[in-house]
């Protein structure tokens, strides 16, 4: 394995940059480099975040070039489609929860939400695929509607793609979250890992 | 792997962990046994001190917020003084305060190890400008360190305090936001234990070490600084980050330092040209060391130089050229083979790349059409104030009162803080140049679009004296800022305009605490960096004492309270001080401060009349087809404001 280049897209208070921070750990604690960029805007709740996280052994740099993402995760699908319109490689795919979190400017009349259906269009026109979650209801089942990003962290690793053993990330979840919620968490990756499967 | 807490103090060299580059900055002062560090929070430096503050508790070192940059560089700076390994950090922005002391401080230097910590915002992602501090660290004579990646920032920080005592100089270290808001493997180093022993002798070494006006005086004073230049010169040529790869028959090089080498090295290996160029990484960025570049000049034809910010490296390098390689062809950003502006990336540098190699980047034309077509679906995630902010209130009831009493043209100065929003503008719309010869008023159709100028911290309230000693006469003045703001720069300028008599209205929109760079307490919050208790200062008490007179304090939620405050302020023929006073909604609802309220709208009674959109929450909804405003239950946090402004009682608070 040379190099794995994944950002993992979203929205203030979704826990993305947390996500980006637990797969470069468990990385690390495999013995590979990692590098995670942080993209985000003032610091606010609600802003569109993106992390970009490169995984290798020469990596040098945090940012993911042009069209190189190996795959985009996102907590949020306009988010998604913001980020692979510049960085998804021509045959990377986007795995996107398909729940949204409408934007403000959304939310008053002063631009439009993309349909799903358009979302996908147009990661096919760049030459992607997408791989839908419905993670937000996924983490309801868990029991904890803000293990969203553990999801989405599940349906990650069930692409078999990430070059480090389940068990470094599951430990790596273990050791980030919140304490009281890590069953929660844990319950939310099997449960995602497992949608990823059927 | 293990909590960040117990990671930064545990002594387990060898281990491999992911750190922030501020936090691998923290852990380098840590392993150099840091006895001091103060620092004023700035984005993207905070969490150097945020770092430290977890440890100095357990580890017996101090750590403080200081009321602002220059105050932090002069507590560290005395720390060093009497011999304690002493630390600094601030934002690009910050260094601009201290600049007084820094350049006389290093007159006669430190005892102590004393290293100073700039974050740089190349792109200006969380900054008004882009400065590039590193010509500072020149400016004042004193060796500049930039790290390449995380594990570099720790190793330099830590390598820094021992250089700053071998130098008895402050030493510099450049950070980015890609270095410091951007996380990477580290691998942990001995916690090296110092007793920091505080000493002081005031001719140590020389008469008068610490006054630059004892004898022999400021004059001589410099000359020691400039007899230090050869050490530092010396210096340079050994440090390890400075890094020669040059293969026999290589003619074309890179010369980077920073992360514009990690860019660099990672767009090399992208192009598939690593054996063809001839690599020169520095770590000091200022100065250079000279006989490295020499040797490598000598035997190229055409160098790159990649760095982030101004070409600093580049203009070194061009004399150090001009002496032993003038038939050197040298590319950089005073050449337009990187851009003079932003940050770079590994696609820019690969583009200068190919102009070293003299090959051509061709764009795929297709796919950048089909892109252009996708990024029309992409709607904006604007930044806006957060559901239940009180500065939607304060904002509001500014409008309100501005459009009563607000004459033909008001001028509303910004600040830095949350509330600097109020100048972000909305997404989508055009701001067109205007080329009036009389004063022009626009309406403010959301909070948005209230600050007509805004600059830098505390930089409000002095434009607006100007303003008024300008004899403006179209409209009344105001100036805004927050309460860390408003202790860290405004005070001078309260008494200036007192002093001066001076007119108009100063909004002090207080959340108690600096809510934008991510909540760390400051001397209205009752905490220390620690997390102790500490007195906690009255703004009111403050302006008092500055012999402001008109002065009010109101609850921002209170929209009527606060507008008629302001209404009366702007009436007032004296300088008034309102302070707007409410926790910040996020820091309420962590400390579960707010009742449990719940908002219902009725869409019956609803207009469509968008006053409530107005308001500038982020809770708030309109339905374009329906032509009903709404509330988002997820965001709301019901504070309440909505009720008051729907002039139609379609929101109501659920008892």
């Amino acid at each position: 394995m040379t190099e794995l280049n994944l950002i993992i897209a979203g929205v203030g208070g979704q826990g993305s940059i947390l996500a980006s921070h637990i797969v470069a750990m468990a990385a690390i604690d495999e013995g590979l480099l990692a590098r995670v960029g942080e993209t985000f805007g003032a610091a606010m709740r609600g802003g569109a975040v993106a992390s970009h996280v490169r995984i290798g052994n020469e990596v040098q740099s945090p940012l993911v070039p042009k069209d190189g993402a190996d795959i985009v995760l996102a907590l949020e699908p306009l988010e998604g489609l913001r980020n692979i319109v510049n960085f998804l490689k021509k045959d990377g795919v986007l795995i996107t929860n398909i729940h949204p979190w409408l934007p403000v400017d959304v939310n008053i009349g002063r631009a439009e939400y993309p349909s799903m259906e358009a979302i996908k269009n147009a990661v096919q026109s760049l030459g992607g695929r997408v791989v839908e979650v419905d993670a937000t209801a996924v983490a309801q089942e868990a029991g904890n509607i803000r293990t969203v990003n553990s999801v989405m962290l599940g349906a990650l690793a069930a692409t078999g793609e990430l070059p480090f053993s389940m068990d470094a990330l599951k430990q790596a979840i273990r050791d980030n979250v919140p304490p009281k919620t890590i069953d929660a968490n844990i319950r939310a990756f099997e449960l995602g890992f497992a949608t990823m499967k059927k | 792997m293990a909590k960040l807490d117990d990671i930064i103090i545990e002594d387990t060299p060898g281990k491999r962990v992911l750190l922030m580059g501020n936090q691998a900055i923290a852990r380098g002062a840590i392993e150099a046994g840091l006895g001091l560090a103060a620092a004023y929070p700035g984005t993207p430096s905070s969490e150097i001190m945020e770092t430290l503050a977890t440890a100095s508790p357990k580890l017996g070192f101090h750590t403080e917020w200081s009321t602002n940059e220059k105050v932090a560089f002069e507590v560290a700076a005395g720390g060093a003084i009497a011999g304690v390994r002493s630390l600094t950090s601030m934002k690009n922005a910050g260094l601009n305060w201290v600049m007084d002391m820094f350049m006389t401080l290093v007159y006669g230097g430190v005892r102590g190890g004393y290293v100073i910590v700039v974050a740089d915002d190349p792109d200006a992602h969380y900054s008004s400008n882009e400065q590039d501090t590193r010509f500072a660290a020149a400016y004042a004579a004193i060796p500049c360190l930039e790290p390449a990646n995380a594990q570099e920032a720790k190793e330099m920080c830590k390598y820094a305090f021992d250089l700053s005592e071998r130098l008895e100089l402050p030493v510099f270290i450049r950070s980015v936001t890609r270095i410091s808001h951007a996380s990477g493997d580290v691998e942990l180093g001995k916690i090296e234990k110092r007793e920091n022993k505080p000493v002081f002798d005031k001719h140590w070494k020389m008469g008068w070490r610490w006054n630059v006006y004892g004898p022999p005086g400021a004059v001589e004073k410099h000359r020691w600084l400039h007899e230090q230049q050869a050490k530092i010169k010396q210096e340079m040529e050994n440090i390890p980050w400075n890094k020669l790869e040059l293969k026999p028959k290589q003619t074309l090089g890179i010369i980077a330092s920073g992360i514009g080498a990690s860019y660099a090295k990672d767009a090399l290996k992208k192009l598939g040209v690593e054996e063809k160029v001839a690599f020169l990484k520095l770590g000091t960025p200022t100065p250079v060391p000279e006989k490295i570049v020499g040797k490598m000049l000598k035997s190229m034809k055409k160098i790159l130089i990649v760095e982030e910010g101004e070409p600093i490296i580049e203009m070194q390098v061009n004399a150090i050229a001009k002496n032993v390689a003038p038939e050197v062809k040298i590319l950089g950003k005073q050449t337009g083979a990187l851009p003079a502006i932003g940050e770079i990336n590994i696609d820019i540098a690969a583009q200068g790349i190919a102009k070293l190699t003299g090959k051509t980047l061709l764009p795929d034309e297709a796919r950048e059409k089909t892109r252009t077509g996708v990024k029309k679906l992409i709607s904006p995630r604007s930044s806006t104030l957060c559901a239940g902010c009180p500065h939607l209130g304060s904002y509001w009831a500014l409008k309100q009162a501005l459009r009563k009493v607000g004459g033909k043209v008001p001028i509303v100065n910004g600040d830095i803080g949350c509330y600097e929003q109020g100048g972000y503008g909305l997404s989508g719309k055009e701001y067109k140049p205007s080329f009036a010869t009389e004063s022009v008023r626009y309406p403010i159709e959301a909070p948005y679009e209230t600050l007509d100028t805004n600059y830098i911290m505390g930089g409000g309230i002095g434009l607006m004296q100007g303003q008024y000693h300008a004899k403006y006469n179209d409209g009344p003045l105001v100036a805004v800022a927050g309460d860390s703001t408003f202790f860290h720069a405004c005070i001078p300028a309260v008494i200036n305009a007192v002093y001066n008599k001076s007119k108009g209205l100063f909004l002090v929109m207080d959340n108690f605490i600096t809510a934008m760079t991510g909540h760390q307490p400051d001397p209205c919050t009752g905490k220390t960096v620690t997390g102790e208790d500490t007195k906690v200062l009255n703004i009111e008490d403050v302006a008092k004492a500055c012999g402001v007179e008109f002065i009010k304090t109101v609850d921002p939620f209170d929209l009527k309270a606060t507008q008629q405050a302001i209404e009366e302020a702007l009436k007032s023929d004296k300088f008034a001080v309102v302070i707007t006073s409410r926790v910040c909604t996020l820091q309420a609802q962590r400390m579960k401060q707010y009742a449990a309220k719940r908002m219902v709208f009725n869409k019956d009674v609803c207009t469509g009349c968008r006053l409530c959109v107005a308001l500038g929450c982020p809770a708030i909804t309109f339905d374009t087809k329906t032509k009903k405003a709404g509330i988002d239950p997820i965001l709301c946090v019901g504070c309440g404001i909505c009720a008051d402004v729907c002039p139609f009682g379609a929101i109501k608070v659920e008892t």
